[in-house]
């Protein structure tokens, strides 16, 4: 694995460096964060295009990256267009397949290592610790340097920022204090990129629902 | 999509006409690291004849304004169509670039960013 994609670093990002597993705050949206991933990563290699309206491929040349050419194929494969929202409704609900998939090149890469711990002396599951946290270093500095540098963003950094903004990632980053400093700058740039709105907006969506369902049980 | 280049001092002037996309994006790519790399510091984009933008054509004027900030220039953008100006709306774009009404417009925003 020579460069992460999206999807690899949102995953990084979302664990929980105690528990080794996806971070709480982040679990109700992590499959939206994985398939925004997937899409963003796609259409940084120019595979696939988006516009207000519709998500297409450009280019069905395979990239050499299975879990990318998997869904680029899946796209191309589609006899109709869709929104990109609704792509990343369509893979959101494969979170757990997603995900596996990613943890288990991560651990391959060397970035994670997999634990099986036990819980109530009975129960055990699996932890993806990361191995030196470099990774994830690297991801949070790119995000601050966005946030607290008066430039004009990568594509790539403003990408991730839209993915962090949607699962709560900058909460485990930034202090209250400086969240509230860097709002306007998160929401500018998280703006610029459709797909990372469509991710927005899904992630939204699910809160929303996820919030009127628990009030209508309590 | 069709792009003509113009050298005026430091600025370069990219006329873009058709469609920016993802298979024409590396042709603004292309112009714009070429006069930027030839020692212009500003672009202005005349878009009056660009009838659609995609995100890939997005992210061209968004490294074209990187690039052009890095050199102590700017971007400056006039002619938006309708279908355009709701991308640029919708993207918040007008943080990024200057939206002007015309080419004086364009060189007057650039000009009062350079100071």
């Amino acid at each position: 694995m020579t460069q992460l994609t999206l999807a690899d670093e949102i995953v990084v990002l979302m664990l929980d460096d105690t528990m080794g597993e996806v971070n709480q705050a982040c679990i109700a949206v992590a499959g939206v964060a994985i398939a925004g991933g997937i899409l963003m990563e796609l259409a940084l290699r120019e595979n696939i295009d988006t516009d207000l309206k519709t998500l297409f491929v450009v280019n069905p040349r395979q990239t050499g990256d299975y879990l990318l050419d998997a869904i680029l194929q899946e796209i191309a494969a589609e006899p109709e267009q869709h929104s990109s929202a609704w792509w990343i409704d369509q893979l959101a609900v494969r979170h757990d397949d997603l995900l596996g998939q990613i943890l288990a090149r991560l651990v391959t890469a060397g970035i994670l290592r997999e634990e099986e711990r036990r819980f109530l002396w009975v129960f055990s599951r699996r932890a993806y610790p990361q191995v030196s946290g470099r990774e994830e270093r690297e991801a949070k500095a790119r995000l601050m340097s966005v946030l607290f540098n008066d430039e004009v963003p990568n594509p790539r950094d403003t990408l991730l920022l839209g993915l962090a903004r949607s699962t709560d990632v900058l909460s485990t980053i930034l202090s209250s204090e400086q969240l509230d400093k860097a709002y306007d700058r998160i929401e500018e740039v998280a703006a610029l990129e459709e797909i990372g709105r469509s991710v927005g907006l899904v992630s939204s969506q699910i809160r929303e629902a996820m919030a009127t369902m628990l009030a209508t049980y309590h | 999509m069709e792009i003509t280049s113009r050298i005026d001092g430091d600025l370069v002037h990219l006329r873009v006409v058709g469609s920016l996309d993802a298979s024409t994006s590396p042709n603004v790519e292309e112009a714009v690291n070429a006069a930027i790399g030839g020692g212009r510091r500003s672009v202005i984009f005349d878009l009056q004849e660009l009838n659609y933008i995609s995100s890939a054509g997005l992210r061209a004027l968004l490294l074209a304004a990187k690039k052009a900030k890095a050199a102590g220039g700017g971007v400056a953008v006039f002619g938006l169509q309708p279908a355009v100006t709701e991308v640029f709306t919708i993207a918040g774009f007008g943080k990024i670039v200057s939206i002007a009404s015309n080419d004086a417009d364009a060189r007057d925003k650039l000009s009062g960013q350079r100071g």
